[in-house]
């Protein structure tokens, strides 16, 4: 993110910083409690923070206003931060303090990394529709099966060295998958469909078996574990940040796409 | 428990014994006519190794170990009602293949990019020959008391190297241009 900082005042320095995170700079402006819009350009558009009393007081992009804005802003990882001059609101849309604000982004991030898939265009939670008058209703949760079409996957990786990443594979993920479970390295339910928690017991615990019988074997490290049963199938694979992802498919499916990248 | 039997007996459940296990591996050894496996063994139920037919980086000790994870994980899906019939497992350059048998089951080690289709075929056959020999030899008492045979295939170079092993034929058998012959 590019900063260019300046007074509100003519008196004081102007600066220019390169490299800084929005949050970084985002704080710098609560700390000094300056009274001024900020024009953040990111990859997801153009928002205005409005700073006011050490904390953000308002929010607007071309879609949403008020906290659910800030959060969209927040998330975004490059672009221009540019004071301006633009009308303040006639009341201010976001009570929550600046730490405040900080721990709803970091519930959104975690609730959008516990989705197995990846929501395209999703750009606010559900759970904060309603927070000041957001238009939040355009932002309807995507179901899985909707961003999923054939022949869309990605080219497989070199099968010799599988290494899925986690938002690469996330969003090849579909509603093919009846059950379907992500578990934290720790084991933790980050999420699930269709699975309850003796399910993520018998993954955690196939899981590591998987692991330990590689270890024991001399073998790399494990990637991906197929299992076939009489009655169905189960895909185990490990992703790049150590979550385990399972996936129960329908019979009638077709794997042979994700298990060309998964190197099954 | 074999010190209980009449010493004649011993001897000859230990003949047995041996004579499935070296039909095991005989077995085992077609396997690798499949370009990219390194080898395969076999455990029992119990998680003993029975028969093997792999570099000999592969320790015994090591195999039965894992032949024990490899039953436990069997064991893990049956717990919640999936019984179990094959597994592959992908490391980042190798590939388990576990097959599951009524008395244990069969496993191949292989490179990650063999041919699974012939893999497949091949653990079939094999898995449909040992079967009956490994139900023998898992239901034996004395079994786990002895080791199985040692591989020929000792001086093998480790799996990593991804060069296809030499096929071997099996005891009584001869190889001419890459296939057995009688």
């Amino acid at each position: 993110m590019t900063a260019v900082l300046s007074p509100t005042s003519a008196v004081g320095f102007r600066a220019q910083i390169t490299g800084a995170s929005l949050w970084d700079l985002v704080q710098m402006e609560c700390l000094s409690r300056s009274r001024q819009v900020v024009r953040v350009n990111g990859e997801g558009g153009v928002g205005y923070l409005y700073f006011a009393d050490g904390r953000v007081v308002h929010a607007v992009t071309s879609k949403l206003m008020g906290e659910t804005a800030a959060l969209e802003i927040l998330g975004w990882t490059n672009g221009l931060f540019q004071p301006c001059q633009r009308a303040w609101p006639a009341t201010f849309t976001i009570e929550t303090s600046c730490e405040g604000l900080i721990l709803r982004l970091a519930k959104w991030r975690d609730e959008g990394a516990s989705n197995l898939v990846a929501f395209p265009g999703r750009a606010v939670p559900s759970g904060l529709a309603g927070d000041g008058g957001a238009a939040v209703d355009q932002y309807e949760e995507i179901e899985i099966e909707e961003i999923y079409e054939e022949g869309e996957m990605p080219a497989p990786t070199n099968s010799d060295h599988p290494a899925p990443a986690a938002g690469v594979v996330r969003s090849e993920l579909s509603g093919e998958f009846p059950v379907t479970m992500r578990l934290a390295p720790g084991g933790g339910i980050l999420a699930s469909k269709g699975a309850d928690e003796d399910m993520a017991g018998v993954v955690a615990y196939a899981h590591r078996l998987g692991q330990l019988a590689g270890e024991l074997l001399g073998l790399d490290p494990f990637v991906a574990m197929e299992c076939t049963f009489k009655g169905g199938r189960l895909l185990l694979f490990e992703e790049e940040n150590g979550e385990t992802v399972a996936l129960r498919p329908r019979t009638e499916n077709n794997l042979q796409p994700l298990r060309d990248r998964l190197g099954l | 428990m074999a010190a209980e039997l009449p010493t004649g007996l011993a001897a000859a459940v230990a003949s047995s014994l041996a004579t499935a296990r070296a039909q095991m591996r005989a077995s085992l050894v077609t396997l690798k006519d499949v370009y990219g496996i390194t080898g395969s063994f076999v455990f029992a139920r119990s998680g003993h190794l029975v028969a093997r037919e792999l570099p000999a980086m592969f320790d015994d000790a090591a195999l039965s170990e894992a032949g024990s994870r490899l039953t436990r994980l069997q064991e893990t899906f049956a717990a919640a009602g999936d019984q179990l019939e094959i597994a592959v497992l992908r490391f980042k350059e190798h590939k388990v293949y576990v097959k599951v048998l009524p008395a244990g089951a069969l496993c191949i080690i292989s490179s990650g990019g063999v041919n699974m289709p012939a893999l497949k075929m091949a653990a079939n056959l094999v898995g449909r020959r040992i079967a009956p020999m490994l139900d023998q030899v898992a239901d034996d008492p004395t079994f786990a008391d002895t080791a199985p045979a040692p591989s020929a295939t000792t001086a093998e170079a480790a799996p990593s190297t991804g060069a296809r092993p030499p096929a071997l034929a099996p005891p009584g058998m001869r190889r001419f241009r890459g296939r057995t012959v009688g």
